[in-house]
């Protein structure tokens, strides 16, 4: 074992700190005694289960348009290939609240494309479908990083000799590739899904906060915390609980863990 | 005229005092939690505050008064909170580090508000209860948001009205937002949010007088205040020359 610089330490444990600090507080500040009563409020449960879909729905569209997409990123070559990549990070830097109205001024009733939807009949934004949709917004540039990072590290020689041994491209893709990236694609899975849970600004902006509807855990903590702020700090814990046991369970299978980076 | 307006510039550039009393020792900040209905109209008291004389620098934090109240209550340093609901206040007194120099300053009418084109079939406040209408009001416990509530149930058309709910804002400022925009077909506002920006792109319902609610504004001294002399003199200046201002923002006197 190598010796530790003692400034590393010291460092590491403020690097800890910064971000145990606040669930210590959120520890000592849940009203324990009636826990079980903000847990089982119907808001919260409402809340929960709303939750769950969009975060869901989220994440599996960050899939099924992530992956190709950043298959296209890392496998072929075309003009604007780095603006393309940059836009897609882009809701990585970008605040969230910008990104509602964005979406907005995209998909509302007076939006380029939302103008057109509204004259069918189809309205988006105030629905569940704008959540999840808020959601993905801000969560898919993690998803594509991720798959594109897993798609740069594997030897691009064995899906050559591959292809040159006469397997059609897409068993190929099924077989070789995508088994190859899995450790990728799950972690990258994995941290879509828990910043599509906790969400806030672009689904308060594009999908508003009603209850059952669009009000996911993030909004009703906010909601909540002005004016009962115990229960606000018990809806956040179960949050901090879910995103916390699922980090936990993909531990060293998917994410990198001590053995896995060696 | 130039010659002030030069000589407050440069006052300002040097970050001094910009009072005539240009030898100000040290400049306080003072720190007021105002309802977001008073976002323009304390905005331009601060202005006038800072310029008029006290050694002092005002910044504002805008938000929904129970919000505001909440952060009082968790120890955020605030020497005055304006309130737009007597309720949050008495919050303050009761569970928080107590209040001096209370007085109403201000009140406040509602209105629905509807985007200016077309698109909409809310002509009159019983409308909002039509089918298919999407309405945008305050959340719960946001005083815009009971006011709206209360005047709903006045007119007796709380279950329709509800129903047509699409978002219970954060605050009155986010139900202005969704109407701007035009993604909602009609939100509660106070009368103030209808302000010289916001007019020309806004319908302006009237709610009759005998269901419309009238908000009253409470001011405060926080007790926990270490500037009480700047804190007092703003409570004051709320009370005298901002009057005139709060009035040419829409507000009604106090009594």
């Amino acid at each position: 074992m190598r010796k530790t610089p003692a400034v590393f330490v010291v460092l590491a444990l403020g690097g800890i700190a910064l971000v145990g600090l606040p669930l210590v507080g959120l520890l000592t500040r849940a009203p324990w005694s009636r826990v079980w009563d903000a847990v089982s409020d119907p808001m919260a449960l409402d809340a929960l289960r709303l939750s769950a879909v969009v975060s869901i729905g989220a994440t599996a569209i960050a899939v099924v348009l992530g992956v190709p997409l950043a298959w296209v990123l890392s496998r072929t070559s075309f003009p604007g290939r780095s603006a393309v990549r940059a836009i897609v990070v882009l809701p990585l830097v970008m605040p969230p609240v910008v990104g509602g109205i964005g979406l907005l001024a995209a998909l509302g009733r007076r939006g380029v494309l939302g103008a057109r939807l509204d004259a069918l009949g189809v309205s988006i934004p105030f629905t569940t479908l704008a959540a999840v949709i808020a959601a993905a917004f801000v969560s898919f540039p993690l998803l594509v990083l991720a798959v594109e990072a897993g798609l740069s590290s594997i030897d691009q020689r064995l899906e050559r000799a591959a292809l040159a041994m006469g397997g059609p491209p897409w068993y190929v893709l099924r077989r070789l590739t995508l088994p190859l990236i899995a450790p990728q694609l799950a972690a990258g899975t994995v941290l879509t899904w828990a910043r599509a849970l906790g969400e806030f600004g672009a689904t308060i902006t594009f999908a508003g906060n009603l209850r059952g509807v669009t009000q996911t855990l993030p909004l009703a903590v906010f909601e909540q915390g002005q004016t009962d702020p115990g229960g606000a700090v018990v809806v956040s814990l179960l949050l901090v609980a879910l995103s916390l046991a699922v980090l936990i369970a993909m531990r060293g299978r998917f994410l990198p863990s001590a053995t896995a980076g060696r | 005229m130039r010659r002030l307006l030069a000589i407050s510039v440069i006052a300002t550039l040097v970050g001094g005092c910009t009072g005539d009393d240009a030898g100000c020792e040290f400049e306080p900040t003072l720190t007021v939690l105002a309802a977001a209905s008073l976002t323009e109209a304390f905005g331009r008291i601060g202005e006038r505050f800072e310029v008029a004389g006290p050694c002092v620098h005002v910044r504002f934090s805008f938000g929904p008064s129970d919000g505001l109240a909440t952060q009082i209550l968790e120890g955020s340093p605030a020497d005055v909170f304006a309130s737009a609901s007597p309720t949050w206040m008495d919050v303050v007194v009761e569970d928080g580090p107590g209040i001096q120099d209370r007085v109403d300053f201000a009140r406040n009418s509602l209105v629905v508000i509807t985007p200016a084109d077309d698109t909409t079939t809310v002509r009159s406040l019983d409308d909002l209860a039509n089918v298919g209408a999407k309405l945008v009001l305050a959340a719960e416990g946001v005083p815009a948001g009971d006011y709206a509530r209360e005047i709903l149930a006045n007119a007796g058309i709380t279950d329709g009205a509800l129903a047509n709910v699409v978002s219970n804002e954060e605050d009155v400022k986010g139900v202005v937002q969704k109407i701007l925009l035009g993604e909602a077909d009609a939100g509660i506002v106070y009368r103030t949010d209808v302000t010289e920006g916001v007019r020309s792109q806004v319908r302006t319902v009237e709610i009759p007088e005998d269901v419309n609610v009238i908000a009253t504004y409470p001011i405060a001294v926080i007790a926990s205040t270490e500037n009480l002399d700047q804190a007092g003199a703003f409570v004051d200046f709320v009370l005298g020359d901002g009057q005139e201002i709060l009035r040419s923002f829409g507000f009604l006197p106090a009594s």
